[in-house]
């Protein structure tokens, strides 16, 4: 087997909920010796979430939990022991990186913020991500990443004009934030290979999704305009919608940038005179007659017909199809993993592929405390009393 | 690149990008611009597609395009026609000099790439050579045509957004592209990691369509788990797997907030959120006893029948609807209750959190006629600054530069 990429990287993981466990998942999979600490009295908040299996909550039965988890092992610990430093201290005098996603002032709390770190291992990298930052008036609001793309611009370029903004599916700017955290945080450790200077990395969810409105926030300065949703419209599009199909529930996008797009799929919807009739009279005629021409047809077929052809079209997936995606098999996208609780599920892979270190989700995701005995056995060297000495005086579940 | 007092330069200092991009490539780009990285553009004679997409603002050279200078201030270019000899040969040079090279799939098509790499590879074994694909590559659809609205679908994102009586609405923002980008940087900042320590380069080839999985969170889950295929909703919908519909859009009398009150999981903070509310509604005369009747962010959520989901959230509606959108975040604010304006694009450039903590940065570009801010301060670095913010650059305003010290650096070798 080929060593990943972070093979010999050490990381104590007090990241919980969604944005920080992403990124943490990313170099556990490719390779990092990863230790999640929760504190087994305030387990990580999504262990509370579903799906759950069985659909009976509990605190190991959680798929939204177990997603973000794999490869990485899982320690429990009561943080707000006064004695709790005697396991987290040598954890990061181990450590390379430290990576946290509380709201500011918890780390601080329990004697962990980063100048305290730093006199423990002075390489040490320290990477907080919060919703907000660790200042400003609002560092303090709790919250989640639904609130964070309603702050960042998403709800407000999503929906139909004539409604409510409609809330895209998910926590979306647990999505973002990662991708941006990730890139700090190799940037800071490429900084540390090359000149032996750990650093504190502090990041906040919402600027980092901000960045995706940037173009709008720079149209908006120079010409007044205000970006707003617009349901599928897309300006300058021959065609441009989601059209629906033969099915429950089954819809497809269609576009055509292109003259000879058009023309392809005029041909291959089989109404050119119709089509070319409804394209001169207004958009939403071009829209109405390309829905009845689509009513009938089987989604899968005819998007495999628009491939052929050179337009641009895509199902409207459904959780179920991408599961089913021949694409995404053939990525070997998912990853088929072991649960003592919760079975073998398939956990979702990373978006990139690498041609000489694959990345490989090792395991499952921990149970809660499932790899205490053995963190503080053979990776922080305690003996067997040591443990029982934890145990009694309830530093350990 | 000079940074703030008390720090060195960007943590990616000295380390030089090679960029063929359109917008995917660009974010990409951008990221590594922001950490200290020099980002050479490599561009056709005239500019690269990109500098002309939506939205055009006026600039003292006509009309450029917002999106295409946001993502690419601060950044060198280089003419050189890859089609030709001469072009390969300076892309060649370039290469030998470069740590990655990053490109997608709206400025090259599948065999351009393929017939690039091996000369960045020639020329230099370490490089790091990422490329964006719609799908990636490894089966027979890697070089079928697509757009961000076509990934948005095939990601699986889209179904899920919109109400329930229209058809799926996608995400105004081309956010597979732009979460594309910056999923490249981070992957290609990985392989560079590698080479830096194994003198290893090697391919990183990148799905926009699984970067879009990635924001589904649980999707895939709930389907393995609860055969459960979830389904889209607007204002009102279920959440995180739920069985049952919750509000999460409440109007207020300026605009909206996004709010879970009730039955969006579990853990503390909503339960004590749901608290301050209820607190809040007392104070100000509303009580009903459906706020009571359940523990609604309990063990015992999931069980609560929908009706009493609508008449808890009629209540709690008509107690929002008096509010404006300032009086709620203030409230939310001072007693942590789990509440955000849904801002606009204004909004944002206002917000009281974004402005305390610098989020918009200046740039003036004189030679444009502008003088705006975006949102660089992305990230807080206690050692290594933020590149410093400059403008765009002029179609192939590096080229005799660059390409004179990349030739320098052949001669000598």
């Amino acid at each position: 087997m080929t060593k990943g990429i972070f093979e010999g990287l050490k990381v104590a993981d007090f990241t919980w909920a969604a944005a920080g466990p992403i990124a943490t998942k990313q170099l556990a999979d490719n390779g990092a010796t990863v230790v999640k600490i929760e504190s087994f009295k305030h387990p990580d908040s999504i262990r509370l979430g579903g799906p759950f299996i069985d659909d009976k909550p509990g605190i190991n039965r959680s798929g939204f939990f177990a997603d973000f988890h794999s490869s990485k092992l899982g320690i429990g610990v009561d943080m707000n022991h006064e004695d709790a430093l005697e396991i987290i201290r040598p954890l990061i005098e181990w450590a390379d990186i430290v990576a946290e996603s509380f709201r500011p002032g918890i780390m601080k709390k329990w004697g962990l913020d980063y100048d305290s770190l730093r006199k423990i291992n002075p390489r040490i990298i320290m990477l907080s991500s919060s919703l907000y930052g660790a200042d400003g008036p609002w560092s303090q609001h709790p919250g989640y990443g639904a609130q964070g793309a309603a702050l960042a611009g998403i709800q407000h370029m999503t929906g139909w004009p004539d409604m409510p903004p409609a809330v895209p599916k998910g926590a979306y700017s647990d999505s973002v934030s990662p991708r941006y955290a990730l890139s700090a945080l190799m940037a800071a450790l490429i900084h540390r290979e090359k000149t032996g200077e750990g650093q504190y990395v502090e990041m906040s969810q919402i600027e980092a999704t901000a960045q995706l409105v940037a173009p709008q926030l720079l149209d908006l300065q120079v010409t007044g305009r205000e970006a707003q949703r617009a349901g599928n419209v897309k300006p300058n599009s021959i065609l441009h919608g989601v059209f629906p199909c033969k099915g429950e529930e089954r819809w497809i996008t269609l576009e055509c940038e292109t003259e000879p797009q058009w023309q392809a799929l005029a041909s291959l919807l089989g109404d050119l005179d119709g089509l070319t009739k409804a394209r001169a009279t207004d958009s939403e005629a071009l829209n109405a007659h390309v829905s009845q021409l689509t009513a009938p047809m089987d989604a899968f077929e005819l998007m495999e017909t628009c491939r052929q052809a050179g337009v641009p079209a895509g199902v409207a997936y459904k959780g179920s199809d991408l599961l089913e995606d021949p694409i995404l098999e053939a990525r070997d996208h998912f990853w088929p993993l072991h649960h003592e609780e919760m079975g073998t599920l398939k956990y979702n892979g990373p978006a990139y592929r690498y041609d000489k270190t694959p990345g490989q989700l090792r395991s499952a995701s921990p149970r809660l405390g499932e790899h205490t005995d053995q963190v503080l056995k053979d990776v922080l060297g305690f003996t067997a009393n040591d443990l029982a000495g934890f145990r009694d005086k309830g530093l350990l579940q | 690149m000079s940074t703030a007092p008390g720090k060195t330069s960007g943590a990616l200092q000295g380390v030089r990008v090679l960029e063929i991009s359109s917008l995917s490539g660009a974010v990409c780009g951008r990221v590594l611009a922001d950490l200290g990285a020099e980002v050479i553009k490599i561009e056709p004679a005239g500019g690269e597609k990109a500098r002309s997409d939506a939205p055009l603002i006026p600039t003292a050279n006509g009309e450029e395009s917002a999106s295409w200078l946001a993502y690419n201030f601060g950044k060198k270019s280089v003419v050189a026609d890859l089609d030709t000899d001469a072009g390969l040969a300076d892309f060649g040079h370039l290469a030998k000099s470069a740590d990655i090279i990053v490109t997608d799939f709206q400025r090259l098509s599948l065999a351009d790439m393929d017939r690039l790499e091996p000369i960045a590879r020639a020329a230099n074994p370490a490089v790091v050579w990422t490329e964006i694909l719609p799908f990636g590559r490894g089966h027979e659809y890697e070089d079928m045509a697509a757009t961000d609205t076509t990934l948005q679908a095939l990601g699986g994102h889209l179904y899920l957004n919109g109400e329930v009586d229209r058809e799926p609405v996608r995400i105004g923002l081309p956010v597979g592209l732009v979460q594309a980008g910056a999923e490249a940087s981070n992957a290609a900042l990985m392989a560079y990691y590698h080479a830096l320590r194994t003198g290893e380069g090697q391919r990183v080839d990148l799905s926009v369509q699984e970067v879009v999985i990635w924001t589904l969170l649980n999707t895939t889950m709930a389907w393995q788990i609860l055969s459960l295929n979830e389904m889209r909703g607007g204002a009102i919908r279920k959440e995180r797997a739920n069985r049952f519909y919750t509000r999460l859009v409440w109007p207020c009398q300026d605009g909206y907030v996004v709010f879970g009150p009730v039955g969006g999981g579990g853990g503390s903070a909503r339960i004590k959120s749901y608290a301050a509310l209820l607190k809040w509604m007392a104070e100000e005369g509303v009580t009903d006893d459906i706020l009571t009747r359940h523990d609604w962010n309990g063990d015992g959520q999931f069980a609560i029948p929908q009706e009493d989901y609508d008449a808890v959230t009629e209540v709690i509606k008509g107690f929002i609807e008096t509010k404006t959108s300032g009086e709620l975040i203030a409230r939310a604010v001072r007693d942590r209750i789990l509440m955000a304006p849904i801002n606009s694009i204004k909004d944002i450039h206002e917000n009281v959190q974004f402005r305390d903590r610098g989020l918009f940065k200046p740039l003036q570009d004189p030679d444009r006629g502008l003088e705006f801010e975006l949102p660089a301060n992305w990230v807080r670095m206690s050692e290594t600054g933020l590149a410093e913010m400059a403008p765009a650059p002029a179609v192939g305003a590096d080229t005799a530069a660059l390409l004179a010290e990349v030739s320098k650096v052949k001669e000598a070798s």
